[in-house]
């Protein structure tokens, strides 16, 4: 008999612990159902959340060896393959405050959920008689975050939210912000936009985390990355994120290669960067990373321009008129 | 081992990380790996150029991936943030931008058919560890070393897909290839926070701070990355981090070909070790 064994990390409100459970090898198991066997069969004290069973309720989520899964929409094979394993450590999403064993607190992130003013202010030519109609192109832009089920994986393991979540959001709100900042139908797309740049939104790693752990295939860094580049279109171009991304983007049509030399100045300006990166601008000198010539010469002069560049420039322009 | 590709060194290995373009063809032309510069290609956009113009940072990939199909090669870089970018571009333009994407590229008299994949020097190195592990004259038996593997060598999965995200082992299988002892630390496919060094300054920090202090606490003699972007942070920042933290010792932080290039008997001066800020002395001693 090939076994199985679960170590699932408990707590009762004051205590931790990680409780073993074993069971007999079933290829047909998922996660939830391997859960769902333990509690029925071994010990009815375990807590977990799970409802639909078919990957749209989204209650399910846990963390198998540290990584978020939708435990009904896993297969228990799959992650014994992944992990070359038969003992699987089974933990609450991070990210999250846990309530009881498996259990978090969802309370607290749909406040956080609330600022991206998830809703459609719709425009003022749209009726109740006439509806609010878009076309199928319109739709399919953000048909992807309209699959969100809120199961938090996208949160679990965020590299900025482990560090700190007091100046980031989870990434799945950004999805939503982001889904009715690119409605067609909507009056104000800035709106949610607005929002989200006051609370991080130029703080994404780009750790691609929530890409890679959401069930759904959405990926919520893009979303953020779609609502920097609505807010630059827009008009929001200050702060060192939008200037730092600009300067690359600058960078690209002047020469063709990134001007590493006027990249702090232009993210920090003249007066900080010249102040506050003193020691880190000795340090790449004396090191041999950067010689005086080439740093004199990338600050006042540039790089060369790269072979083809008016090519470049040409099939740059032209994407950016169609 | 013949093999050549059409090379996409990225910005950084012509600026900050120049060390890293020294060791890599310098590995490239020990083990028998001809790299051809791609003429005029320009910056990937670095995960940056997408948020301010999508449509300039495709194009310019586009573009890249084009010169790279005109000289009926490959592409390869020592990048993971050129590899994700290039990589992105690639699969956006498959699946369905293909056409209209081209008619821009028709302008420069250029066209893209989706024959030039992409790569990475990681994936090239443990790919043929069996063809250079044979040449290593110097088995780094008395080094202990700690993979890095940086967020855009293996995520997401779907765009990189070369191993097993979760558990990736070819940092771990060229480690050892060279003779050298591999250590896991709990930061191995954690960020450096470079992406995010100005916008979130202390984040950066405190996981650059992190990283370089598990390493030495589980006994490493240094950290090791696949990424020019990760060694930046790791190395360039490690004194700041290690300032804004309080967590103490130094860490260094060696470029993956400078660790083949160590093992292959390839002069130091090669391969660019004295360019660090953290200082490879110590670890270079046990060499």
């Amino acid at each position: 008999m090939r076994t199985i064994t679960f170590d699932i990390d408990r707590f009762d409100g004051s205590r931790s612990w990680t409780q073993s459970y074993s069971f007999e090898h079933d290829p047909a198991h998922t996660v939830l159902s391997c859960l769902i066997a333990i509690k029925e069969k071994q010990d009815p004290t375990l807590n977990f959340t799970a409802s639909c069973r078919s990957a749209i309720c989204g209650s399910c989520a846990v963390r198998v060896n540290g990584n978020a899964v939708l435990a009904c929409d896993t297969k228990l094979d799959s992650v014994l393959k992944q992990w070359g394993s038969d003992r699987l450590q089974i933990s609450p999403l991070g990210n999250f405050t846990v309530l009881s064993d498996l259990v978090v607190d969802w309370s607290p992130k749909i406040e956080r959920l609330r600022t991206a003013r998830t809703g459609l202010k719709a425009r003022k030519e749209f009726t109740a008689e006439t509806g609010c109609q878009q076309t199928p192109a319109e739709f399919a832009r953000i048909q992807k975050q309209w699959d969100c089920i809120l199961c938090g994986c996208c949160a679990s393991e965020c590299n900025k939210l482990t560090d700190d979540r007091r100046d980031f959001l989870e990434p799945f709100v950004y999805t939503h912000a982001n889904r009715y900042a690119q409605d067609s139908r909507s009056a104000e797309p800035m709106l949610h936009v607005r929002e989200m740049l006051g609370r991080g939104l130029w703080k994404c790693l780009h750790c691609m985390e929530c890409v890679t752990k959401c069930p759904k295939q959405i990926a919520p860094a893009a979303d953020i990355s779609a609502m920097r580049a609505l807010a630059y279109a827009n008009g929001v171009t200050d702060g060192k994120g939008p200037r730092h991304a600009a300067a690359f983007r600058t960078d690209l049509e002047n020469t063709g290669r990134l001007n590493e030399v006027r990249l702090v100045p232009r993210t920090e300006g003249l007066i900080d960067a010249a102040t506050g990166r003193m020691s880190f601008t000795f340090r790449m000198l004396k090191s041999g990373k950067l010689s005086t010539r080439e740093a004199t010469k990338l600050y006042f002069v540039d790089n060369s321009p790269i072979e083809g560049l008016d090519g470049l420039r040409k099939i740059i322009r032209y994407r950016r008129a169609k | 081992m013949n093999r050549k590709y059409a090379f996409f060194p990225g910005c950084v290995l012509d600026g900050a990380a120049h060390e890293a373009r020294m060791a890599t063809e310098a590995v490239a032309g020990r083990i028998g790996v001809e790299l051809v510069e791609i003429p005029g290609w320009s910056c990937c956009g670095a995960s940056q150029t997408q948020d301010v113009d999508p449509e300039a940072a495709l194009a310019a990939n586009a573009r890249n991936l084009a010169l790279a199909e005109k000289m009926g090669l490959d592409v390869l870089t020592a990048c993971s943030t050129c590899a994700l970018m290039l990589r992105t571009a690639r699969q956006t333009l498959m699946n369905g931008r293909m056409a209209d994407v081209n008619e821009a590229l028709a302008t420069a008299d250029l066209e893209y058919k989706g024959t030039a994949e992409v790569s990475h020097i990681l994936w090239l190195l443990a790919d043929t560890i069996q063809d250079w592990a044979p040449m290593v004259k110097t088995p780094l038996s008395k080094l202990q070393v700690a993979s890095f593997y940086g967020c855009h060598t293996v995520r997401p999965p779907k765009v990189m897909g070369y191993e097993n995200h979760l558990a990736p082992h070819s940092m771990e299988a060229i480690i050892t290839a060279c003779g050298a002892k591999p250590v896991l630390i709990p930061d191995r496919l954690k960020c450096c926070g470079f992406h995010a060094v100005f916008p979130a300054e202390q984040t950066a920090h405190r996981l650059t701070a992190s990283a370089a202090d598990n390493a030495r606490k589980n006994g490493a003699d240094c950290l090791l990355t696949p990424c020019p972007l990760c060694h930046m942070q790791l190395d360039m920042y490690q004194p700041d981090a290690r300032e804004d933290t309080g967590k103490g010792g130094e860490t260094p932080v060696l470029h993956l070909t400078q660790l083949v290039g160590l093992a292959l008997g390839i002069e130091h001066e090669k391969l660019g070790l004295s360019k660090h800020i953290v200082s490879t002395d110590a670890l270079l001693a046990k060499c």
